[in-house]
């Protein structure tokens, strides 16, 4: 796993310089005049860097504009599905808007700190800049989608953790494509390919 | 009803109507998909309607939850909102049918474009100088209310002038209901491409100021006069279909199609022949071609007129005869003979005008030459022929659909310098009209300017205060497609989706000025928001309407919301009626060019780029990068001229070539073209803005720039390719970045021929 793993790796640092190379050409005899012409390495990814890094699904650990905390809201019985409402009908759960924030926080602990700074987004007409925890690369070509594990009940956690002692959202399972197979397996759903890369 | 007088009635009663309203609120306005609807990740459809050029297609915008990024009370973030991804055409259409044109599909770019006025703006130094500061709603409506104000009172109200580019539906309703409640004059309309000329020619001959419609599907034989109508003249989605169906969807009858052109369009490289007969003849050639089916008696179904035994013996004449008009046409006899036998054989045969030959100072003679071969053709109103949509506009509004030469005639009488204020909305008359017409230093005098628009281009620039329209797919739409269909359509769109920016409906602005002004005018326009306007207007249509059964308003209204309209469909209310005609055979008239032939040996004829069309779309960057349909050039202007005469002048392609009238010069890169006359030079539309984005300014040249200011006799709208023009090498090598590395695969071969 580990030597293909290496052996993948030389591959595409092979790749980097070659693309390095195509596009430092590319960039110099383009039509300077168009716009976006910057120069870049791929078009998904910026420097080599973040290829690499994406590469060894190195992500990093989001900052939340607003300590908000699952624990608190899970125990006072906020279950999952009330803000990540998407997550039974979709592909996506969702964040909720602040919108649904300010139906309890308009009176509800109204006075806290972080609450203060939620209001202050939805007063200003914006909404809060959360940052994604998890996700996959465009160049990894797979699509998850939420509600058939929701019907086949797999739990929450499974993927995100415990997420009843988390305030933040961390990654507390680091979800590759092995990770998904290794449970596609056991529950014996489908490992074919496009199953998931499509 | 015929739904011009619903337009009307509807608005005429619209404060009764309103008045039912309020006392039976319509309940659950689908005003946007209610974001509580959203499933993240899915999409949703919602009609639309594509007002990117005036054919009116329908449109299903796909929405998806999303986060945009906004500024809201001068602070930088992000909302959560459903956002418009992706545009296609609405299957349910009449128009267009579920097809979009590539102009369409970028219709996206302008609601997400990174050059949007984003807020009420005041001009802060000289007119001209761009220079404007930030202001808010409030301050910007109360500066117009008082002026607005100040001319009532000084009883002055006749010097507003409201300039609009081509606008129907209830849009221009308000707009002109605003100003009759002001005491100021009717709202004029300036679109380079309205093709005043054919409508004239159609008020003279069939009574109907409309562009005409073509029944391809079922023609066997189509001859174009210039007409691009499979890229950008009259609806060319509409067209697109029809023509497919004529050429492939008959299995063992597939239909000819002849171009008549100077230099091959994207149209006339469909042809199966293509004649290039010389600038401004091409009356004279359908007159020829009309001569010979009348002397040999191949009419097989001829439109019956009162006139016709004299308008038949007038063709007759010997003046017409292919030996006669062979030399001025550039076009043998025999092919003359040829063509009128093929088109009196394969009934049902079509003419179509359109674009350049209208654009010559006898471009009403062309437009009445092809129309009086039409009735010899026996295709007028007739299945596989020319018709009206029902409804479109009536002789009675033949001065409103000329409106576009009664602005060219108020910036040349005077009229714009004794305006004290001029509103403007979706128009650039600064860019599309030759330099020689001044407008622009016409406008710099006029006290007071307002602009709607969007994004800040050469005449908004001109503005002393801008107060941004919101995006079409931000706003309340309503559309009566002039061509293309055999329905009566209603197009009708909600917004999409809310608006990004602190943008504003030019509608509801127009509203709350009259209701901050008081009194009559706020009477005049009872309604609280465009949306209510727009319900009072159609409750008529619902209690007109004789398909659906009547199961009330708000069914009715949500219906049409759902589907983006309403249109007769199966029930078939309204057919396409033939008009009553009027015919005589016109008198020849020659065209006239400006230059003489010494000194300026090329006709320039600048064409309506499919990308840009009359430049309106330059700022789009899809536009800019869709390669031109024959060149393959992107991004940039270019000058097409013949091989051969490219090699007399030792010009190659890609040389920067100078091009000179008695009027102006410019420079733009040569594009070899073995698809245009030798004497014939050709430039697209569209570019050479001095404002418009970042995408759009100061890239290639203005063809307007050189064209000289003539106008077409008895109409008075440019005369846009009667120029004579000058060519010169520079020296350089222009920029040119074309998709294929050559023009043709074989060029070679092409050479040696
Ligand atoms: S022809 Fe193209 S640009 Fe014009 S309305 Fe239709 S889709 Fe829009």
């Amino acid at each position: 796993m580990l030597q293909h793993r290496l052996g993948a790796l030389a591959f595409s640092l092979v790749s980097v310089a070659t693309f390095l190379l195509c596009s430092c050409a590319r960039s110099r005899s383009a039509n300077d005049s168009s716009p976006g012409s910057e120069p870049f390495f791929t078009p998904a990814h910026p420097t080599v860097a973040n290829a690499v890094k994406e590469f060894l699904g190195w992500r990093a650990t989001p900052i939340q504009p607003i300590a908000f905390p699952h624990n608190k809201h899970i125990a006072n019985g906020i279950a999952c599905m009330v803000c990540h409402t998407g997550v039974s009908k979709g592909p996506v759960a969702g964040i909720p808007s602040d919108k649904l924030c300010m139906r309890c926080h308009e009176f509800l602990a109204s006075d806290r700190a972080e609450v203060k700074k939620v209001a202050g987004y939805f007063n200003s007409g914006l909404d809060v800049p959360w940052q994604r925890v998890y996700g996959f690369s465009p160049s990894a070509h797979v699509k998850f989608n939420h509600a058939p594990h929701i019907r086949a009940g797999v739990d929450c956690s499974r993927c995100h953790g415990d997420v009843t002692n988390m305030t933040v959202a961390v990654r507390a399972v680091q979800i590759n494509m092995g990770f998904c197979l290794g449970c596609h397996r056991a529950q014996q759903a489908s490992t074919d390919c496009v199953t998931c890369h499509f | 009803m015929e739904r011009r007088d619903f337009l009307k009635f509807g608005v005429l009663t619209g404060a009764t109507a309103t008045l039912t309203a309020c006392e039976k609120p319509v309940q659950q306005l689908v005003r946007f998909v209610p974001e509580e609807d959203f499933v993240p990740g899915v999409a949703t459809w919602k009609p639309s309607l594509c007002t990117l050029c005036p054919a009116g297609c329908g449109v299903t915008v796909r929405i998806m939850d999303g986060e945009a990024e906004v500024v809201r009370n001068g602070q930088r973030g992000i909302l959560k909102m459903g956002l418009a991804k992706k545009l296609e055409g609405n299957a349910r259409h009449p128009v267009n049918r579920g097809k979009l044109c590539a102009r369409g599909q970028a219709g996206l770019q302008v609601t997400y474009h990174p050059d949007r006025v984003s807020g009420p703006l005041k001009r802060s130094s000289s007119r001209g100088s761009g220079d404007f500061q930030e202001i808010g709603w409030p301050e910007a409506l109360s500066e117009v209310v008082t002026k607005l104000a100040e001319l009532r009172s000084q009883q002055q109200a006749d010097s507003i002038r409201f300039v609009t580019g081509e606008m129907r539906g209830h849009r221009r309703e308000l707009i002109n209901q605003f100003l009759a409640s002001l005491g100021a004059p009717a709202a004029v309309q300036f679109a380079p491409l309205d093709e005043p000329v054919l409508r004239r020619a159609n008020v003279l001959a069939f009574g109907r100021a409309a562009m005409p419609s073509f029944d391809l599907e079922r023609a066997n034989y189509v001859i174009s006069f210039g007409a691009d109508f499979l890229g950008t003249w009259n609806s060319p989605v509409a067209q697109s279909i029809g023509y497919g169906e004529m050429r492939r969807g008959r299995p063992g009858n597939r239909g000819k199609f002849v171009q008549v052109e100077q230099r091959m369009s994207q149209t006339g490289a469909n042809a199966d022949e293509w004649v290039p007969s010389s600038p401004g003849s091409e009356g004279l050639l359908a007159l020829g071609l009309a001569h010979v089916i009348v002397k040999e008696g191949l009419r097989s179904n001829p439109t019956e007129i009162n006139s016709s035994r004299e308008v038949e013996e007038k063709l007759k004449d010997e003046t017409y005869s292919p030996t006669q008009i062979a030399t001025r046409t550039g076009i043998s006899a025999n092919r003359i003979e040829r063509l009128a036998r093929e088109m009196a054989a394969h009934p049902p045969s079509i003419a179509v005008i359109g674009g350049t030959p209208l654009a010559q100072t006898n471009g009403l003679f062309n437009a009445l030459a092809v129309n009086l071969l039409n009735m010899v053709l026996g295709s007028i109103g007739s299945p596989g022929g020319m018709f009206f949509a029902p409804g479109a506009s009536t002789v009675k509004e033949a001065s409103s659909a000329n409106q576009s030469v009664d602005f060219v005639a108020q910036v040349l009488s005077g009229g714009l310098e004794n305006a004290e204020v001029l509103f403007l909305d979706n128009t650039n008359p600064v860019f599309a009209m030759p330099p020689s017409w001044q407008v622009s230093q016409k406008m710099k005098r006029t006290p007071f300017i307002v602009s709607f628009g969007r994004f800040m281009d050469e005449t908004s620039v001109l503005a002393d205060l801008i107060l941004p329209d919101h995006s079409p797919l931000e706003s309340w739409l309503d559309d009566v497609p002039e061509s293309g269909t055999s329905e009566a359509v209603f197009t009708l769109a909600a917004p999409a989706m809310r608006p990004l920016h602190n943008t504003r409906a030019m509608p509801d602005v127009l509203l709350e000025i009259a209701h901050s002004l008081g009194g009559s005018v706020s009477e005049a326009l009872p309604w609280k928001t465009f949306e209510e306007m727009l319900q009072a207007s159609y409750r008529e249509l619902a209690r007109a309407e004789r398909c659906h059964p009547t199961d009330g308003f708000e069914k009715f209204w949500g219906r049409m919301l759902e589907q983006g309209g309403w249109w007769d469909g199966q029930c078939q209310i309204h057919s396409p009626e033939s008009p009553a005609l009027e015919f005589q055979a016109p008198e020849f008239v020659p065209p006239r060019f400006d230059g003489s032939e010494q000194e300026f040996p090329f006709y320039f004829q600048p064409y309506v780029a499919e990308a840009f069309l009359d430049g309106s779309l330059a700022h789009l960057p899809w536009m800019q990068e869709l390669p031109d349909a024959l060149s393959t050039v992107m991004w940039g202007s270019w000058l097409e001229l013949n091989p051969k005469t490219a090699e007399k002048l030792q010009i190659q392609q890609g040389d920067l070539i100078q091009v000179r009238s008695r009027h102006g010069s410019l420079e733009t890169p040569a594009v070899l073209n073995p698809a245009i006359a030798f004497d014939v030079v050709a430039m697209p539309m569209g570019q050479g803005h001095a404002q418009f984005g970042r995408y759009a300014a100061q890239r290639g040249a203005n063809p307007m720039s050189v064209v000289a200011p003539l106008q077409v006799e008895q109409v008075g709208s440019l005369a846009w390719a009667a120029t004579r023009v000058s060519l010169s090498r520079t020296g350089r090598k222009g920029r040119l970045s074309l998709a294929s590395g050559a023009l043709y695969e074989q060029e070679k071969e092409l050479e040696l021929r």
